[in-house]
């Protein structure tokens, strides 16, 4: 582990966590001068997250450790994620445990651990949501492991950066019908795991689709920050793993300070564009019935299949 | 000779064009008849060039007439004879009590020829490709003939039909596709990859593997045309929905071509992969479809149902034949499409005419009709022990036939099998005709309800003419056995 | 046209044709579906296109061009008649729910990779490659066929498996020869018309296209 590499994946996690809020910031705003509105400011999020820490800890005398550390958990996995992935540069120094499977089980131990907070205080509406996303999660982690696997089979590594740096050294197989279809997987995953419309709705509390809210209903203060901070850091990470995996240039080589200050308006812009097609999206689509979005991810599902089955039989 | 193959399916054609112009009438319906004696006719002069001089061509080798062709020709005008006229009188009646339009009569006219024109090209094409078309045209053109009378069963039967048709049809073209692919790649030019004879010649150069996944959606493809069960599940309905005329010419000759195209594959094929791998397919077809008709056959309360179930189970015998594959059992096979097209196209024709008369197609309604309709009881009893294969009709001979084949090539188990369900058809038919002929009414139900019909000359001569002629092939092989011999070397192994 | 662009457009053609056959299984708004049976034409007609611009084949072209017009232009004009001629639920009903027809349907999938890999190993040409593309949209052809109630449906699912044998006729030789092309688009514009004629039959005669209303005739 290389000097110059820790410092760009700490520097990948100090900038990741900074700008987070404010992409949140940046999609809300767009919906709301979309839909006439004036809207927040775009460093509202930071400002709702400093207004939560400084309140007081209030929590359930029902509640066993898990709803305790479950934000915790949340927030930590989701820096991790953020270290590894390759945002700035092909080289970072968590390069050997950037692998595809560490990341997705690293994902996917956040979701489960705000899952079990979700049941363990035993309200309606916590267990519900548990129910909810556990659903999702069931049919959207193994779409993620898939229609990474697809791209790595013409790369022949599991590891991120390699990936990257392959698409880098052949750029034709980026329009390959592997990584389209790859691609497609990973953007309707992306939209469930963020809790996305047609998916979810982060902005309302109705009970009857609520699938995020529903879990954090009885987080308050400082705890809700928490939670509140990593889905944002999760939003980013999924944001910039799609635009990298398949748009990876700009991206940093070597660790250098001029190419990764490149790097970094890069994956910036490219994060930014992204979060503005979503969000524009999200003006003119409505939330599907919630027994459909099985069907919306089984259908991404087999999107990441085909593109294995392509990667396999085409190539 | 090249100009007669030409002409052949011209001949219906053009009578197809004369309905089509004139309209249903005296003159344009007898000219049905006429053309396909012409074709047989034509069928014969054929056959008996081929038989001194070898295969004959016409068209650029577009066009090819073996004995196999020869044999098959004059079968398609012996039984579209029979059924077009005997579909003169069927209309006449249809149209007399009102239950048909001029403008209808006239698409069944239309139709009925198109159908046999089609046939025509089946079987004289040496070309994989125009075969296919031909027995898509097939396909389309009695899918509107099943839905002649335009009631709910017919329209529900025509649906079925034409969906499983069309996807049988389609499965049998991408294995077409997969053949013109194969013998392609192994340096055949594109005009000749296609032909019979050509394929014949270069089966050996063909890749095994590529070409064995062909051979297996053509056999499921043209399988589920010919009616083999599993995939035999539209036949019972299109069979009894059709007009009688037409279900005459569809489960007589139609059935047969496809099974013709199997047979012709089938040769390709055990050249390039061995016997092993069609056999295995068509034994499996065989059996299921022996299954599926005797078990259904006993419990039946259609008399055209079980008509029907009747032609599964032939289809069945003659693929079995097609898996034994020696020269015995090939020629066995060819008698049986024979025998089992005069026989069966007999036994639909009076079908209709006890439709006709009795107002229903169900076997517990119809009792002593020998007393009451004797003519049409005679001709419906008489097709019933010849497709039971009772002496003298030919069936007779060639199931004895393929059963001793069957043995000497050591396929004991499956002929046991065979033998067994043939039995147990045997009694069902049994049962059911002699109930229907001279039973008497169950206590508590009705008298037989016998409407005023009484069936016109048109309609008996061609009865008659069809038993006639399968009681004489099976009494004498004689006039067609060389014919038999000769069509039956192309296909055996 | 270089050899990695050929590829790589034929690829995205030939994988666009069955995604397509998966979009069709998934959507529910029967006008939906007939649109995409318009795309998958286009998306055939492409696949012809770009492997007749690649070796030169005028012919193959203006048999693209035909592909164009009759399979996204004709035949989906056929389905949208026989579409809009309902008044009834415009939802696709089907016997399985639609996970179940997916994962269904990328089981086809592989099976067609399975069984066609003796084709496929005759030729190293990219073409032949993807032939198992065109099985498999035959193959979840006839998956919707069995699985839809729906007269209109099984329609476009009898389009379907045409447009894949088209495919897995481009892909392996370029097309059949001229005469037997064309005899093949007749019978299938005459089937799909016939299916057509059909369907208005059954919608007068059963009040709807919903096919569990046939059973008159069974044993």
């Amino acid at each position: 582990m290389s000097l110059t590499g820790t410092a760009v994946a700490l520097l990948q996690v100090v900038l990741t966590i900074a700008a987070a809020p404010f992409l949140v910031g940046v999609m809300r705003l767009i919906r709301a001068r979309l839909e006439g509105r004036v809207g927040p400011p775009i460093v509202q999020p930071w400002r709702d997250l400093r207004k939560l820490l400084g309140k007081d800890r209030m929590v359930s005398d029902n509640t066993g450790w898990v709803f305790s550390i479950a934000p915790l958990v949340l927030l930590a996995s989701a820096t991790l994620v953020a270290g590894i992935v390759p945002f700035l540069s092909t080289k970072s120094a968590l390069d050997q445990v950037g692998d595809l499977f560490a990341v997705v089980y690293l994902l996917l131990l956040g979701t489960v651990f705000l899952s079990l907070a979700g049941l363990d205080a035993g309200t309606a509406f916590g267990g519900m949501g548990s129910s909810r996303a556990m659903t999702i999660t069931a049919i959207a982690e193994p779409t993620v492991l898939v229609a990474i696997f697809a791209l790595s089979v013409s790369t022949g590594s599991s590891n991120l950066g390699s990936i990257v740096a392959a698409t880098l050294a052949h750029p034709a197989t980026a329009a390959s019908p592997e990584s389209l279809l790859a691609f497609a997987a990973l953007a309707v995953v992306t939209i469930a795991e963020t809790g996305r419309i047609p998916v979810d709705n982060p902005n309302t509390h109705l009970e009857l689709t609520m699938i995020h809210e529903a879990m954090v209903l009885e987080y308050s203060g400082p705890d809700l920050a928490l939670i509140e901070l990593a889905a944002h850091l999760r939003l980013v990470v999924f944001l910039g793993l799609l635009s990298n995996l398949f748009v990876p240039w700009g991206i940093a080589t070597t660790a250098q300070p001029l190419q990764l200050l490149g790097a970094a308006v890069a994956v910036a812009v490219k994060i930014v564009v992204l979060a503005a097609v979503i969000a524009i999206v999200e003006v003119f689509m409505a939330k599907v019935r919630l027994f459909r979005v099985p069907e919306l991810l089984a259908a991404s599902f087999v999107l990441a299949f085909l593109a294995v089955t392509a990667s396999f039989f085409l190539a | 000779m090249a100009t007669l193959i030409v002409l052949l399916p011209l001949i219906p054609a053009v009578v197809a064009a004369l309905v089509a112009i004139f309209g249903w009438n005296l003159a344009t319906a007898w000219a049905g008849p006429v053309a396909c004696l012409t074709t047989a006719g034509i069928g014969v002069v054929l056959a008996v060039h081929v038989l001194d001089h070898g295969p004959a061509s016409a068209f650029g080798g577009q066009l090819r007439v073996d004995a196999l062709s020869a044999l098959m020709i004059i079968f398609i005008g012996v039984v579209g004879s029979i059924s077009a006229v005997y579909g003169i009188a069927y209309l006449r009646t249809e149209l007399d009590n009102g239950s048909t339009t001029a403008r209808r009569a006239k698409l069944f006219g239309v139709l009925m020829q198109l159908t046999i024109a089609a046939m025509l090209v089946v079987v004289v094409a040496d070309n994989l490709g125009v075969l296919w078309v031909a027995i898509e045209t097939t396909t389309i053109a009695t899918v509107l003939l099943v839905g002649h009378r335009r009631d709910r069963a017919s329209v529900e039967a025509s649906w079925k039909y034409l969906v499983l048709g069309s996807v049988g049809v389609a499965t049998a073209l991408l294995g077409t596709v997969l053949v013109y692919f194969v013998s392609r790649h192994s340096g055949i030019d594109a005009s000749s990859a296609l032909r019979w004879s050509t394929l014949v010649e270069h089966a050996g150069a063909l890749d095994p593997g590529a070409l064995r996944v062909a051979m297996g959606f053509v056999v499921v493809g043209y399988g589920t045309k010919a009616g083999l069960a599993p995939v035999h599940s539209w036949i019972p309905d299109a069979y009894s929905q059709a007009p009688a005329p037409v279900a005459a010419l569809m489960s007589g000759v139609l059935s047969s071509m496809s099974m013709y195209a199997l047979l012709r594959l089938k040769v390709v094929a055990d050249i390039a992969l061995g016997a092993g791998f069609v056999r295995g397919l068509l034994l499996v077809a065989a059996l299921f479809s022996l299954v599926a008709a005797a078990s259904l056959m006993v419990t039946q309360r259609d008399y055209k149902r079980l008509l029907a179930y009747s032609s599964v189970e032939h289809m069945g015998l003659v693929a079995l034949a097609a898996a034994i594959g020696s020269p015995l059992a090939m020629s066995a096979a060819l008698l049986h499409l024979i025998g089992h097209g005069l026989a069966k196209s007999v036994a639909f024709c009076s079908s209709g005419e006890l439709l006709f008369a009795t107002g229903t197609t169900h076997i517990a309604r119809v009792r002593g009709l020998l007393y009451q309709r004797r003519f049409i009881g005679a001709t419906f009893g008489l097709s019933a022990l010849a497709l039971v294969a009772m002496p003298p009709f030919s069936i007779f001979a060639s199931e004895l036939a393929i059963l001793r084949a069957g043995i000497s090539d050591r396929l004991t188990w499956a002929i046991v099998i065979a033998a067994v369900l043939l039995l147990v058809i045997f009694g069902a038919v049994a049962v059911h005709s002699l109930n229907m002929l001279a039973g008497e009414d169950p206590p508590g139900a009705g008298h037989m309800e016998l409407t005023g019909h009484t069936s016109s000359i048109t309609a008996r001569i061609p009865l008659v003419g069809g038993l006639v002629l399968a009681a004489a092939i099976g009494i004498t092989i004689w006039p067609i056995s060389r014919l038999l011999d000769t069509a039956a070397k192309v296909l055996a192994r | 046209m270089s050899k990695t662009a050929f590829v790589q457009l034929l690829d995205l053609a030939a994988g666009l044709v069955l995604v397509i056959s998966f979009a069709a299984l998934w959507l529910r708004r029967l006008a939906t579906v007939a649109r995409m049976i318009a795309v998958q034409g286009l998306a055939l007609a492409a696949v012809a296109a770009v492997i007749g611009i690649y070796e030169h084949e005028s012919e193959l072209v203006g048999v693209a061009v035909l592909v164009g017009i009759l399979r996204a232009g004709v035949l989906p004009g056929l389905i949208r008649r026989a579409v809009r001629a309902g008044d009834e639920l415009r939802e696709v009903e089907s016997i399985i729910n639609v996970p179940a027809s997916l994962l269904a349907a990328s089981a086809l999938t592989l099976v067609s990779y399975a069984t066609t890999r003796d084709v496929v190993a005759l030729s190293p040409a990219p073409q032949v490659r993807a032939i198992p593309l065109g099985i498999a949209v035959v193959l979840i052809g006839m998956l919707m066929i069995v699985t839809r109630r729906k007269a209109v449906l099984q329609m476009m699912a009898v389009l379907m498996i045409d447009n894949g044998i088209a495919l897995v006729m481009f892909l392996g030789t370029s097309g059949v020869p001229l005469a037997i092309e064309l005899g093949i688009a007749s019978d299938v514009l005459l089937a799909v018309f016939i299916l057509q004629v059909l369907t208005n039959r059954i919608r007068t005669k059963f009040g709807g296209t919903d096919l569990d209303q046939l059973r008159a005739l069974r044993d």
